[in-house]
């Protein structure tokens, strides 16, 4: 049976977890794409069809295909939803690379993937990127160019890289952390911190606000200097060699350090480093490794779950609406503790948004390359938060942040929850510590 | 019309049957009556009558089941006090059953329900079963025994509200409900908009009622629209609602409702709910018109007919189901051609009024239908299907078809 | 490799110039040819049945439903109306040449009507979310399928679905005010209306169930109701199954009418216990879901009631749900219970069937001895309040056990005829059992649905091949004709 299916050998999915899904259909309305475009093979239903049809050679690996596995945003929300515990995260990880293997992109498509791994994974790339950006739009160049119609000319794709742009300041973009963060009293934990690669120049004061609550609540935080990409982009992208050695690389930095556990505040790279095990399973030198590896990953909110709160928290009186970033709710099944950081401070109300498993469209590089469907998806979400008519959003991943800055229309802040417990720790009033 | 030469008074379904082929082969126009309870829609042409009386008795009873056949000749009443020995009840209860020993097999064709429709719907949300004989002789059963079913077509619903014109109802098969152990009902005199916001708010506060029915029977008459507006001043009407329940529960809710009503608030008895029923049943000599509104339309149509009433010095009644949107107008003591006038200015706004009882000489001032509803070419296509000779109560749906 | 059963239904005519219509009336962006495409909607939640359509349509208003209907009358092409495809009888089974007409485009909460306790809702809109709308106004829609998140009101009308609460809230038939419909040659009508007083006969009735035959839903008014002020729920845990069903009986005859009565065996608790945070006991031979719902002071005395009957009947242990939480557990596993079989056992067939409720304990005795026989396990996750069975017949596809399996299920789906009782409680008949109907009716009272079919359809080009038999489908004879065993035992007669 094998010589007739369309896959290559190479970590094809598996017919036992083909097998798994009974066609109940209890995933159609947890799927984004299905939820817009109300099609069968946009679906975790259709594209697992999909799927097994082409295990089975019955259909073969083309663009018809690829369009549906690439609309697929890996928001992973259907894998809770699924009674029958179909593993569509395995599935669809193990697609993305076949699919990236043997079905030829449209040069457009290709250009924008090359230039988004060109940029993103590269901190020092993606700063020029970004003070590019910056001075965009601080010469005006913005404004005059959209009043000339020029961004509305240009392809979706890079109008949406146009309109993600978040608006930083050059010394966030240029700010180093240090390397060691001292415990604040007695030391409860060592922890060593990822700096991620689009969020050190993007987010960089999220990453500070990440260090001083850990410091303050006992840990010391070691920031390994060497770190790059986790590889997150890449993986979610099928580009499974990349990704490979991106792991191998950050598992190798950060061994370097003897720490109780890795801390990430990226939902997105904390989701791929705990799934290293996998990933590099049929590697003999890293298999184990990775597997310790990504057993010791935590996110933030986890870290902070075991610690009871140390450092007093100042009252901010705020409505936050908490937004579940997919790859911390679906993929690391983290929903309560970020919402148990925020009601540590007192004054603050949180409250959940309607559709809360629906992805906000951003998705890894989702909302570059498949900028239509990621539209919509940011209004349907931003409308969604608005109706909760909130002071505060917080979400636990950059992405998402990006994503829901570009639709909301009303003037929210917009942050990371750890960084509401740092103003509250820091007793500043929230959104003043960027200013 | 011509004269009515047969009866044809069949026993159980191989009569039926057999009557039923018979009188095709003889080419005879049919009328079907059980007790003669309903002359709801046009007068039927017929040579001949089935006269489905004797077709009576139970055809099975398992309590524990709740279920129950019976031929459709068995008065409702009669099943009703069978059940009652097992402290069961179909729940049906539609005035002209009680009141004038209607046939489980009239109240079907007529799709007639009463107060507690409210709570467990029409007729056709009863009835599981059916067994019909088509014009042809055809015997057809659909649906079962058993209170959930899906298989097949469920033409018992087709046959509620055919008015005999799609065959004739043999036997049927209904579920029945536990009699509550404790009944009560809280009678508070108002207007119907005061009833419906009322209503709606005992509803809101989840206080389950089994019936919330607003009747009016003060009559209105010659001398009028200051003495209807004098009458609405001096809260006219009665919201009448009934709990069923346990005997704390119904106590409990009684109370509780009569907290909210205030203090126009009484305790019913049954004696209002007659009132009811004699309303909507009417005496000969008087007119009863059905027909149905959205159920917030309730106070407008109670305007309506107040204002017709005095302009046509008719005493108009009134009888409304009010969540179910199904209100009963009785007019009495008028010329037929004042009924006839009112009855037309009803049915410009609501073309869908059946009149169910016809005042002496009303049927030469009145068409027996108003305007069809949106589907009447399916309701056409339907009848040809099942009776392409129109031998089954010709007449009965005319202009319609 | 798994072997499926294609079943042949081809339609009548296929012409050449229709796809290109179709993408006229509707857009090339609602319309499906692409043979991979296409394969993902050659089942819908029976999958054993599969056939490919010639295209699928996915119109976004009730005039683009009317429009493709209208292209497929002038073309005599066959169609089939599709929601989300969570059917177990194959009712969205496509007709091969013919298209499928999907309403997942059609998914607006057009009014909720807080006032006239109703909702005005498009057919692609999920039956969860009607609820979800009205809660805000203290409302909900009854009836509650267990695919409720996901199936659609177009096809619970289409289905005439049920679900756990349907004891005492009735089916969708009971809840569907007024459907505007697509008829088979593209004109739009309106069945029902406003009120529960209507003349003329009740077609809306008799479309409501009718399996997606007599035309596309475009538009459905459903009553809502007020939120219960009480519910109450428990789980009574019985040493065997005959005992559940004893209880079951028992609490019926005491006149008391619950909200839901759901039983799970052991097999069907194992099942839902790999799956969710399961708060069934993982041994017990039987489990009762009992829930209560209205005023609270009836509702108390009514549970203690049913608590003392339970134990009456031997309940071993009886767990009370302590809060909206714990209940929601208990029906999360309820509900998830079909698809969770597929945790326990490669292959499986819903089996859907009623018998009176009196016979619960003697059917499930009877199944479990035709599950021996045939050597094939069979889980029982059902609405034992109404005598609808949901026997799971689990098997193995690639140890062979498919065609004995599939005997199996028809065995107990007829058996449940032989008990008085019916094919389908909920699922609907479909492509499935469209021949065990003989089994149920005599060829007149078959004859006499398909005058309905005709009045509304008399091209028959609206989802056929299912419902009734066909020789096609079931052989030259469609089934041998055996007289009812309610003939036979004197209830019913036949002439």
């Amino acid at each position: 049976m094998t010589e007739r299916t369309s896959f290559d050998s190479h970590r094809p999915p598996s017919r036992e977890l083909l097998d798994d899904c009974v066609h109940c259909g209890f995933c159609l309305p947890t799927c984004p794409t299905y939820v817009i475009n109300g099609e069968e093979m946009d679906s975790p239903r259709g594209r697992i069809y999909l799927m097994d049809l082409a295990e089975r050679g019955e259909i073969p690996l083309d663009r018809t295909m690829s369009a549906h596995i690439d609309s697929c945003l890996g928001c992973l929300a259907c894998v809770p939803a699924c009674p029958s515990g179909v593993r569509y995260d395995l599935l669809i990880e193990a697609v993305r690379p076949q699919i990236e293997r043997h079905v030829p992109r449209t040069r457009i498509d290709r250009l924008v993937r090359r230039a988004v791994f060109a940029v993103f994974p590269h901190p020092a790339r993606l700063r020029v990127a970004a003070v590019a950006g910056l001075l965009y739009r601080r010469l005006g160049l913005a404004a005059s160019l959209r009043r000339l119609g020029v961004v509305r000319r240009l392809p979706a794709q890079v109008r949406a890289a146009e309109e993600l742009l978040p608006p930083v300041r050059f010394r966030s973009l240029f700010g180093r952390m240090d390397a060691v963060v001292p415990a604040v009293g007695e030391r409860r934990m060592r922890v060593a911190l990822l700096e991620g690669c689009a969020q050190r120049v993007l987010f960089g004061d999220v990453n500070a606000a990440t260090a001083r609550v850990l410091a303050a609540e006992g840990c010391e935080v070691v920031v390994p200097r060497e770190q790059q990409c986790c590889g997150a982009l890449s993986m979610h992208a099928g580009r499974e060699d990349e990704a490979a050695r991106r792991a191998r690389r950050l598992i190798d930095t950060f061994e370097r350090h003897e720490v109780d556990a890795v801390v990430v505040n990226v939902a997105g790279c904390g989701s791929s480093m705990k799934e290293y095990g996998e990933l590099l399973r049929d590697d003999p030198a890293y298999a184990d490794r990775a597997a310790r590896f990504a057993a010791s990953v935590r996110d933030v909110s986890e870290v902070l779950a075991q610690l009871p709160p140390r450092a007093e928290r100042h009252r901010i009186d705020a409505r936050i609406a908490y937004h579940d970033a997919c790859h911390l709710g679906n993929a690391q099944g983290i929903r309560q503790q970020p919402r148990d950081l925020l009601r540590s401070v007192p004054g603050v109300e949180v409250t959940d948004i309607p559709e809360a498993s629906i992805c906000c469209g951003s998705a890894g590089i989702y909302n570059l390359v498949q900028p239509d469907a990621a539209e919509e998806l940011g209004r349907r979400k931003a409308a969604a938060i608005e109706s909760t008519a909130p002071d505060v959003v917080a979400t636990a991943n950059a992405g998402c942040l990006l994503q829901v800055r570009r639709f909301l229309t009303t003037d929210v802040t917009l942050v990371h929850p750890i960084q509401v417990v740092d103003a509250a720790i820091r007793g500043v009033p929230l959104g003043e510590e960027r200013r | 019309m011509s004269a009515i030469v047969t009866t044809y008074r069949p026993a159980d379904l191989a009569e039926l049957r057999d009557a039923l082929t018979e009188s095709a082969r003889a080419g005879q126009r049919l009328a079907v009556a059980g007790t003669g309870t309903a002359q709801w829609g046009g007068l039927v042409d017929a040579d001949a009558v089935v006269d489905t009386t004797a077709m009576t008795g139970l055809i099975s009873y398992n309590p524990t089941d709740m279920t129950v056949a019976v031929r459709a000749g068995t008065r409702l009443a009669d099943l009703q006090e069978v059940l009652a020995e097992h402290r069961q009840w179909v729940a049906l209860d539609p005035a002209r059953a009680t009141a004038e020993g209607g046939t489980v097999g009239g109240i079907v064709a007529t799709a007639d329900a009463g107060p507690s429709r409210h709570q467990f719907g029409g007729s056709r949300d009863s009835v599981i079963g059916m067994t019909v004989v088509l014009a042809d002789g055809t015997v057809a059963r659909s649906g079962g025994h058993v209170i959930k079913n899906v298989a097949g077509y469920d033409l018992a619903k087709l046959f509620h509200g055919c008015l005999g014109t799609l065959g004739v109802v043999a036997e049927v098969v209904l579920r029945v409900h536990p009699r509550p152990a404790a009944t009560a009902t809280l009678a508070v005199a108002c207007p119907a908009r005061e009833a419906f916001t009322l209503g709606g708010r005992l509803i809101a506060e989840s206080l389950e009622p089994a019936a919330v029915e607003w009747t009016c029977t003060r009559p209105r008459g010659p001398g009028l629209a200051q003495r209807a507006e004098a009458a609405r001043e001096q809260r006219d009407g009665t919201l009448l609602v009934r709990f069923d329940g346990t005997t704390n529960g119904v106590a409990d809710r009684l109370r509780r409702a009569r907290a909210l009503a205030g203090e126009h608030a009484a305790e019913g008895t049954p004696e209002h709910w007659q009132k009811a029923g004699r309303l909507a049943v009417g005496a000969p000599g008087d007119t009863v018109l059905r027909l149905g509104t959205a159920p917030d339309q309730v106070a407008q149509l109670v305007m309506d007919v107040d204002r017709l009433a005095a302009t046509h010095a008719v005493d108009a009644a009134m009888t409304s189901t009010l969540f179910a949107g199904v209100h009963t107008v009785r007019l009495r003591d008028a010329p037929a051609a004042a009924h006839a006038a009112v009855v037309e200015s009803l049915r410009m706004a609501h073309s869908a009024a059946t009149v169910c009882r016809w005042a002496p000489d009303l049927r030469n001032e009145l068409a027996p239908w108003g305007d069809p509803p949106p589907a009447v070419s399916l309701l056409r296509a339907v009848k040809r299907r099942f009776d392409p000779d129109d031998r089954l109560c010709p007449g009965r749906f005319a202009p319609w078809f | 490799m798994v072997i499926f059963r294609i079943v042949e239904m081809t339609s009548r005519a296929v012409g050449t110039s229709w796809p290109a219509e179709l993408a006229a009336v509707l857009g090339p962006d609602s319309v499906i040819t692409d043979p991979a495409r296409l394969r993902t909607y050659e089942c819908d939640g029976l999958t054993g049945y599969r056939v490919v359509p010639a295209a699928v349509a996915l119109p976004r208003s009730t005039e683009e439903v009317a429009a493709a209907v209208g292209v497929c009358a002038r073309h005599g092409i066959s169609f089939v109306a599709r929601g989300a495809g969570t059917g177990l009888s194959g009712g969205a089974l496509p007709v091969a040449d013919g298209i499928v007409i999907s309403l997942q485009r059609l998914r607006r909460i057009l009014h909720v009507d807080p006032v006239n306790l109703r909702a005005v809702v498009e057919p692609g809109v999920t039956n969860l979310d009607i609820s979800r709308a009205a809660a805000s106004h203290g409302l909900y829609y009854a009836p509650d399928p267990s695919s409720q998140q996901v199936c659609t009101i177009g096809g619970n009308v289409a289905e005439n679905s049920g679900g756990a609460h349907c004891l005492k809230y009735g089916f969708t038939v009971n809840h569907v005010l007024a459907a505007e419909v697509v008829l088979a040659d593209g004109t739009v009508t309106t069945l029902g209306g406003q009120s529960q007083h209507l003349p003329g006969f009740d077609l809306l009735g008799a479309f409501v169930g009718s399996e997606g035959t007599l035309g596309i839903v475009t538009q459905v008014t459903v009553r809502l109701l007020a939120k219960p002020a009480q519910v109450r729920t428990m789980v009574a845990d019985f040493a065997t199954v005959a005992a559940a069903g004893d209880a079951v009986t028992a609490i019926v005859a005491a006149g008391i009418v619950p909200a839901a009565v759901e039983m799970l065996d052991n097999l069907a608790i194992q099942a839902v216990g790999a799956s969710t945070r399961s708060v069934y006991t993982a041994d017990t031979a039987a489990a009762l879901v009992v829930e209560l719902d209205g005023p609270p002071d009836d509702v108390a005395e009514l549970f203690d009631d049913v608590q003392r009957i339970c134990r009456d009947q031997g309940s071993t242990k009886i767990m009370v749900a302590a809060d909206a939480e714990e209940r929601a557990l208990i029906w999360q596993g309820r509900k998830a219970a079909f698809a969770a079989v597929g945790r326990i056992s490669p292959n499986y067939f819903v089996q859907d069937g009623v018998v009176p409720r009196g016979r619960l304990a003697e059917v499930l005795g009877r199944i479990a001895a035709m599950a021996d026989e045939a050597g094939i396990r069979v889980a029982n996750v059902f609405h034992a309040g109404d005598g609808n069975l949901h026997p799971l017949v689990l098997y193995s596809e690639a140890d062979g056990e498919h065609d004995r399996a599939e005997r199996l299920s028809t065995e107990i789906a007829e058996l449940c005829v032989e008990l008085g009782g019916s094919l389908s409680g909920e699922h609907g008949i479909g492509a499935d059992k469209a021949c065990s109907m003989p089994r149920m009716f005599g060829e007149d009272d078959l004859a006499t649905m398909l005058r309905l079919r005709e009045a509304f359809d008399p091209a028959g080009l609206c989802n056929p091949g299912k419902v009734f038999p066909t020789p096609r489908l079931c052989g030259e004879r469609p089934g041998p004709y055996r007289p009812h065993p309610l003939e036979t035992a004197g209830v019913i007669e036949r002439l």
